[in-house]
């Protein structure tokens, strides 16, 4: 294309969204919200009615205006309208710690001196972390709590992480647990798929994983699939799973249908539940053929539904969490950052095809694993990112930021602690590329140590008869080695507005920086780990 | 609701013990509460360490919840009081229904009605939920924890004369309101083909057919409407239904502009006059069917999407690519 042509199909990409002459109150939403996202747009370093594509200079990242948002929310603290959050503290705290790394600031020593005396006063005695002082244990602080502490926390004494009940909390979790594989996501509290997430990423973190707590997991995940593709909250367990007198009987061919449509943040915490998952599927389900079959999901509808959230030029690309409802700044992260998970597991990006780390079995019913590498197509592009980087990246820059400092959902709402960590999240989503490298899982599964790794059992299992506990091994074996070999493709990275506008990468399983998860995850599992290696530079034209 | 003196000043709560939130550590990231939070917290967890159960406690709770409704903890502990007062359910569920609505976002009002309406155990109740639902969604259509609470509720008293059955007309009247509420459309897949088999509904070829048509005539009225879209998509993965069997139905829907057709088919509705044309999710839908056919077809489907990726949805652009390496490469012989 010349450049007038793509000059021409730009703008023509920037018209509204159709209305077909038949306006709805959903219509008119969009419709003012595209207005006030152009008119930024316009306001912001274009030419009014230059509807070409950003220049070279683009738009900028106030990183300084954001780290005193940061900083101003660590010291000083929030104001009162953020009594919303009382029993959500260890995320204030999650959702600030997490945006220094992302801008790469270091805290000193004893700002995390503090971060860990506030993290540790929210441990509850019975196992778990509450979202204040006194609340009770739930799923989603402990998250929180857990992550904040690989940022802030060390080995040794008073360094936080040996200050972690993992056996309390392996039992908190256990009792949380519900006959169709799901779990509570606190007593007497719903079952939802951010409460499975946030217990498969501290059970990894923490080295908690065991097949009973796994169990029936796969299914409930794979069971929250809606029509779109995307996933809902939560499946309605009671037709297939009765309870009687405390005994679940089991009705498979009943239904067990979604509850609530595709959204983008449980389908984010459902897809990563799935990938921190395939190391349990490939040691206890048996390969296809047999009578137990593997459970699987779309992937092919899951892609088409996150291509589809990203709104289009006059949305400035920005992310939905749902069908026919706005592009907002933390979509950025749950959407945006969720095309990493899949292109990840599926190996989208592999140079040579096949050997992808992902369950052959499960993911070859529902789509052809290996797409990735053939290069002689003509369609071959050192970019071959699902979504549109560029255009995320001009959201959050243009749309997200709010110039007080802080970002936001969209103009003109004020900044908030959670839309300025998924803002930049997303921002980080949209500059790297963090995939799993099977050069370094090769290299951490040579390493493993398992008599190291078995001494922070919890589960009891180290007890067990030798087949169990060797398959229990393996699990823990494969648990480490495929999470730690997501690693960033150096070589991969896209800036708008240029290398100044550059944040860290994130470890999409998490949400934490490769480095942080690396410490966290060799102390819990007794494990020294192999310097990086610079990854092989993917393909290029 | 007049000023109320605090905790600390009320002679019948001097038995209590209020435990401050943090001791001995220099909070970070503190949250600067009212003193009237701060001090109906802090007897709160006083009160949580004795655990002590009594009317006060739903009065502390209640308290609580109104300043801030996403307290889990005190969502918890009331309900649990609730049940050793053995406290008149029913009381609570019109309490909550003030409640819902004032705090229609939080996860928390809509779990407690669950576990009332759970310990209830009455059909009657639920059918009087799904009354104070819809009227929960006048006020937001779209709200998630709404909806899902109502698909509960429908999937756990199972009662077809006295819930699912006004399903149907219930979100057509919806979706006449307001036909891209991507909610209303899950909901109509969940009752008509994710639940069961609906009393009626027996004949599945006879409800495919119905569904279709409904869908059909939808998108006539706005083609551009990818809620519409998905549920067809939808309905035909669901019931193993080739997507060539809509190929006339979808065809005008890829022109450039309207046709005048002299011939009225009713099965397959035209788009409307203002239809904004191409529509992109038509032109998908044309590619799909292509690849779904293979072979010969496999061209014409990348032909569309390349369309797609250059000219009518480039924001997608390296999703169409990606679409057309993997059905080049599922088709290499």
């Amino acid at each position: 294309m010349t450049s007038s042509e793509v000059k021409q199909t730009y703008a023509r990409s920037q018209r509204p969204t159709p209305v077909d002459g038949y306006p709805t109150s959903t219509s008119t939403l969009q419709t003012a919200t595209e207005n006030i996202l152009l008119k930024q747009l316009l306001d912001s370093s274009r030419i009014p009615g230059d509807a070409s594509p950003p220049s070279t200079t683009g738009p900028v990242l106030q990183r300084n205006q954001h780290l005193q948002f940061l900083l101003r929310n660590l010291l000083q603290g929030f104001p009162q309208r953020y009594v919303s959050q009382d029993a959500s503290q260890p995320w204030l705290l999650f959702w600030t710690l997490q945006g220094f790394s992302v801008l790469g600031v270091g805290l000193d020593d004893k700002i995390k001196k503090r971060a860990r005396e506030t993290l540790l006063a929210l441990q509850h005695p019975d196992g778990g972390f509450a979202g204040g002082p006194g609340q009770f244990s739930h799923l989603l602080p402990t998250y929180a709590a857990v992550c904040s502490l690989a940022i802030v926390g060390q080995p040794g004494q008073s360094g936080a992480w040996d200050a972690i009940d993992r056996r309390k909390m392996y039992d908190f979790f256990m009792s949380l647990k519900q006959p169709d594989g799901s779990f509570l996501v606190s007593h007497d509290a719903e079952v939802d798929v951010r409460g499975i997430y946030c217990l498969l990423a501290v059970a990894t973190l923490l080295n908690i994983l065991t097949p009973e707590l796994l169990a029936g997991l796969p299914e409930f995940i794979v069971s929250c699939q809606t029509y779109e593709g995307g996933f809902g909250n939560a499946s309605f367990p009671e037709w297939d799973f009765q309870e009687e007198n405390d005994e679940v009987t089991r009705v498979p061919s009943a239904p067990r249908p979604v509850l609530g449509e595709a959204h983008g943040g449980y389908t984010f915490c459902a897809f990563a539940s799935w990938v921190l998952l395939q190391p349990y599927i490939r040691s206890y389900y048996t390969p296809a053929g047999s009578a137990n079959t593997n459970p699987t999901i779309d992937y092919r509808a899951l892609l088409r539904w996150l291509a589809n959230m990203q709104g289009t030029a006059i949305e400035l690309g920005g992310f939905k969490g749902r069908t026919n409802k706005l592009v907002d700044g933390c979509y950025s992260w749950w959407v945006g950052g969720c095309f990493g998970l899949v292109e990840g597991l599926l190996g989208i990006h592999a140079a040579p095809p096949a050997s992808t780390g992902v369950n052959e079995n499960s993911a070859s019913t529902t789509a052809d694993t290996s797409a990735g590498g053939a290069s002689d197509d003509g369609w071959h592009d050192a970019d071959d990112a699902l979504l549109n980087r560029r255009a995320l990246q001009e959201y959050i820059l243009y749309a997200g930021q709010h110039p007080a400092g802080g970002l936001r959902d969209k103009p003109p709402k004020p900044a908030d602690s959670y839309h300025t960590l998924y803002c930049l999240a997303g921002l980080s989503a949209a500059q790297h590329r963090v995939t799993p490298d099977e050069t370094r899982r090769a290299q951490l599964l040579e390493r493993w140590n398992a008599g190291e790794a078995r001494q922070w059992d919890v589960s009891g299992l180290q007890n067990l008869i030798t087949d169990q506990q060797a398959r229990a091994d393996a699990l823990r074996k494969d648990v480490f080695a495929s999470t730690l070999s997501w690693l960033e493709d150096e070589g991969a990275d896209e800036y708008i507005g240029g290398s100044g506008n550059r944040v860290n990468a994130t470890q999409p399983l998490f949400n934490l920086t490769v480095t942080h998860t690396e410490l966290m995850m060799a102390h819990f599992y007794g494990q020294k780990l192999p310097p990086r290696q610079a990854k092989t530079p993917p393909k290029s034209k | 609701m007049d000023e109320l003196p605090l905790y600390s000043e009320r002679p019948e709560w001097v038995d209590v013990v209020p435990i401050p939130q943090y001791q001995d550590v220099d909070a970070l990231a503190p949250i600067n509460y009212s003193e009237e939070y701060q001090d109906a917290t802090d007897y709160f967890r006083g009160i949580v360490k004795t655990e002590e159960m009594s009317p006060r406690v739903l009065q502390l709770t209640e308290h609580i919840i109104r300043l801030n409704p996403a307290h889990y903890s005190a969502w918890q502990y009331r309900y649990r009081t609730l049940i050793a007062l053995e406290s008149s359910l029913e009381d609570e569920l019109r309490l909550m229904d003030a409640f819902a609505i004032e705090f229609l976002k939080t996860y928390q009002v809509w779990h407690h009605r669950r576990l009332l309406l759970t310990a209830l155990r009455s059909v009657d109740a639920a059918a009087a939920e799904l009354a104070f639902i819809a009227r929960a969604l006048e006020a937001d259509t779209k709200n998630y924890h709404t909806w899902s609470y109502r698909q509960w509720l429908l999937a756990h008293f199972n009662d077809e004369d006295l819930l699912w059955s006004g399903e149907r007309a219930w979100t057509e009247n919806l979706l006449e309101r307001d036909v891209r509420n991507n909610s209303a459309w899950h909901h109509r897949f969940f009752f008509v083909w994710g639940s069961g088999v609906r009393k009626g509904d027996e004949d599945r070829e006879e409800i495919l057919r119905r569904e279709l048509t409904f869908t059909k005539e939808k998108i006539a009225l706005a083609p551009n409407n990818p809620s519409a879209w998905n549920y067809l998509r939808g309905v035909l993965g669901h019931t193993g239904t080739p997507y060539a069997s809509l190929s006339p139905f979808v065809k005008p829907y890829t022109a450039t502009s309207v046709e005048k057709i002299d011939v009225v088919d009713l099965d397959n509705p035209v788009p409307s006059e203002g239809a904004e044309l191409p529509c992109v999710m038509a032109l998908e839908f044309l590619a799909d069917t292509f690849e779904q056919e293979g072979g010969s077809q496999i061209p014409k489907a990348v032909e569309t999407w390349k369309l797609l990726a250059n000219e009518f949805d480039t924001m997608r652009k390296k999703y169409w690519e990606y679409r057309i390496k993997e059905a080049l490469q599922a088709s290499e012989p």
